[in-house]
């Protein structure tokens, strides 16, 4: 924020000499950018997730309240978990990092599989459903669905593998944690099984683009 | 009386005769007389004079006229009487029953025809100088006189027995007919038709028939020149023809023989067909084929005029012409090079027969040994297990195969965060770089398999192999290369030994105490000494006060 003085003295020869010193401020903190405001995330809770959340509220609070620094709560009367920024709190981004691992979580995601989101910033979550991609009724929608899962999970499983990603499947809709382009991929794999594809020529696509990946990185 | 004297004139000796004797001529005379008055009523037409007149001053010519005058109707009446009691004998012999009588008869009448006959023939040789022609014709005259009259008496009685077996569709008169005219073709023999013609025609004209007759009495059994016309033309061209092959002989003899076989043959097809109408139709039949006949009758005697050497010639330009007219002509479709469908008629390839390359091996004739010599084929092969079996070629692998990653469809252990925590530490280089599973395993196998090798390439003393290095921390013993080399270990060599240098630098303290010699421990002492005042000035030492605070 503070420029040096002294450069500024040197460059400018014209400048007139009796002009005031500039002053000095320190960094403003980041409950000052905000104004000295506080700022609050709610998210509220289906039913399905009620119990996971009550399970994992220590592994949920603990990252929140301790490396985030970000104050939570859960309201119980109005099924919502409440976010709160205080004052030490380094970051305005960590209120929503917060608020979308949270979100995550509520998503159906695992605990360790949203705390990514609090750790990378570049991780986002894909939601779409899948009468998005092709209009299906009764038995048919039930075999999609069947097909995207696999037997035991092992074609989502294999997808989640190879791109890095973590998929959620909720009855219709489909959750994608991961990055952009693992996103991307996963997605265009699990489009293809909706419209009809078998496995293994998911699968064989799965190998080439992944090895890709791989070799880029 | 004149009997009397017919056979006295017969008992005589013939060397009588040689000389004249008047008595011999009153016998005959007389004879003459009597058998003049006793054919008289036989005869058709009657001559002007009753009785003959046989007077001594009558001439033997004119005896002779006035016989000739009665004779000359009569004989061509008896010859045809003899000729149809021939037919009749002949049937009558097949007919049982009726022969008896009728020979028994005939025989009678025959003796005495013939006494008469004779009596005529020995009355004209006497009265005149006869040729021998005339003997001949006689005694052909005799004989046919007495078929006639067999064939007349044969006529009077068969016509008694016919009655009882004709009716509306037989008629022996036919069938005789038809038995006649079936030897004459195969004989040869003049046809009956003269009988027919004396049947319904006037005896004017069958004096040419007599002439025909006369001729023939002339020649061999095997008669020509009965042709049987009805017409007075036809019939002189026909005797003009067939006298100019008499003349040539043998030739005319086939022709006519053609001819009247031919006329037969063409006759004999009628009966078959049209047996009641027979009698009335069969002169218009005959008017007909005639008429066919005689074209063909020129066009022979024109062939027949040429000679052998003419016919050749006449065959080949024939033969020429025809080859000639044949290339003018457009050739059949057979002879054209290539023919397409359309240049030939419908379905002629069909009839025509074809002949062409078939390259197509003919299906094979399944029979039981073919079968059973490819059920033993079948078995010997599973027995020896040898299938002919498609191969697939061995792929040449052209280079390494790469290894694919296992997509892994298990739920992975890690969650997202570790995952790239990982990630980043390798990056970073802050851990070491997890070994997958595989690759332990991979590493593993690897390590066996060098140590393998290397035993491998001991055993041939590492002539092509060198040693593998093995990135391992291993405790190098740092023995003399003297030691080494014993029995087997040539494989080992002294460069994996130390380097001087990396057993000692050459600073610090090279002697050892006890070579030390007394400069040297004073010298060592200094540096000590020096040293430790060194490192002493540099540390902060506490000051002490002169209280001691």
């Amino acid at each position: 924020m503070e420029l040096p003085s002294s450069s500024a003295m040197e460059t400018d020869a014209n400048v007139p000499p009796a002009a005031p010193p500039k002053p000095l401020f320190q960094a403003l903190k980041p409950h000052e950018m905000s104004d000295g405001k506080v700022q609050f995330r709610k998210i509220p809770v289906p039913s399905h997730r009620f119990a996971p959340l009550k399970r994992n509220w220590m592994e949920i609070y603990t990252p929140i309240y301790e490396q985030m620094k970000v104050d939570i709560r859960m309201n119980l009367k109005a099924r919502r978990v409440e976010l709160k920024t205080r004052q030490d709190t380094p970051d305005v981004s960590h209120l929503q990092k917060c608020a979308d691992f949270v979100h995550a979580f509520m998503l159906g995601f695992d605990l360790c599989d949203a705390l990514a989101l609090l750790r990378l910033d570049d991780l986002y979550v894909d939601s779409f459903e899948i009468k998005d991609v092709k209009t299906l009724r009764g038995e048919h929608l039930s075999r999609a669905i069947g097909r995207l899962s696999g037997k035991g999970g092992k074609t989502k499983f294999a997808i989640e593998n190879s791109t890095r990603t973590r998929i959620v499947i909720a009855d219709t809709k489909i959750h994608i944690l991961g990055s952009f382009v693992n996103i991307k991929v996963a997605r265009d794999s699990l489009c293809s099984l909706i419209l009809g594809s078998p496995a293994g020529k998911v699968y064989s696509k799965l190998r080439a683009v992944s090895a890709r990946i791989a070799e880029r990185f | 009386m004149g009997e009397e004297a017919l056979s006295r004139l017969r008992t005589t000796e013939p060397v009588a005769y040689l000389a004249p004797s008047p008595e011999l001529s009153s016998l005959t005379r007389a004879a003459s007389g009597h058998l003049y008055s006793s054919l008289l009523p036989f005869c058709p037409s009657k001559p002007p004079l009753d009785h003959l007149l046989s007077d001594q001053s009558f001439d033997a010519e004119q005896i002779w006229s006035q016989i000739d005058l009665l004779s000359k109707p009569l004989l061509p009446f008896l010859r045809r009487q003899l000729s149809r009691l021939e037919k009749e004998s002949k049937l009558q012999s097949s007919l049982p029953g009726n022969t008896l009588k009728s020979t028994g008869k005939t025989k009678k009448d025959e003796e005495e025809e013939e006494d008469n006959d004779e009596e005529l023939g020995l009355g004209d040789e006497e009265e005149g100088d006869e040729d021998e022609d005339d003997e001949e014709e006689d005694d052909g005259e005799e004989f046919e006189d007495k078929d006639e009259e067999e064939g007349e008496d044969e006529k009077g009685e068969d016509e008694v027995k016919d009655k009882a077996v004709e009716d509306k569709f037989l008629k022996i008169k036919e069938l005789e007919k038809f038995l006649e005219d079936g030897e004459a073709e195969e004989y040869g023999l003049p046809t009956q038709k003269k009988k027919i013609d004396q049947d319904y025609q006037d005896n004017g004209n069958e004096t040419d028939q007599d002439e025909e007759d006369d001729d023939d009495d002339e020649e061999d059994a095997l008669d020509i020149g009965n042709l049987d016309d009805d017409s007075e033309g036809e019939l002189e061209e026909e005797m003009e023809n067939a006298r100019y092959e008499d003349f040539f002989g043998c030739q005319s003899n086939k022709g006519a023989l053609k001819k009247s076989s031919r006329k037969k043959v063409k006759f004999d097809d009628r009966p078959q067909i049209n047996e009641i109408e027979y009698e009335e139709t069969d002169d218009e039949i005959e008017n007909k084929e005639i008429e066919y006949q005689e074209n063909d009758d020129e066009t022979e005697n024109n062939k027949k005029n040429m000679s052998t050497h003419e016919k050749e010639v006449a065959k080949l330009r024939s033969k020429i012409e025809e080859m000639e007219r044949a290339n003018l002509e457009p050739k059949s479709w057979t002879m054209i090079g290539e023919v397409t469908a359309a240049k030939r008629p419908v379905n002629s390839a069909l009839e025509v027969d074809l002949d062409f390359e078939h390259n197509v091996r003919p299906a094979p004739v399944i029979t039981e040994e073919v079968t059973a010599s490819l059920e033993e084929l079948i078995k010997k092969r599973i027995i020896d297990g040898q299938f002919d079996d498609v191969q697939r070629a061995p792929s040449l692998p052209s280079k390494a195969p790469r290894e694919l990653k296992e997509l892994d469809e298990n739920k992975s252990k890690q969650g997202l965060a570790e995952i790239y925590e990982e990630e980043y530490a390798q990056k970073a280089g802050l851990a070491t770089a997890p070994i997958s599973v595989s690759d332990e395993l991979k590493k593993e196998a690897e390590m066996l398999f060098k140590k393998i090798c290397l035993k491998l390439d001991a055993l041939s003393h590492f002539h092509f192999a060198p040693k593998p290095i093995i990135e391992d921390m291993s405790i190098q013993a740092n023995v003399p290369a003297l030691a080494m080399e014993e029995i087997a270990p040539i494989a080992v060599s002294d460069a994996a030994m130390l380097a001087p240098e990396e057993i000692f630098e050459g600073k610090g303290d090279v002697k050892d105490e006890k070579e030390l010699t007394g400069a040297d421990r004073k010298r060592r002492r200094a540096n000590k000494k020096r040293r430790f005042k060194a490192e002493s000035a540099k540390k902060p030492r506490p000051t002490t006060d002169a209280n001691g605070q």
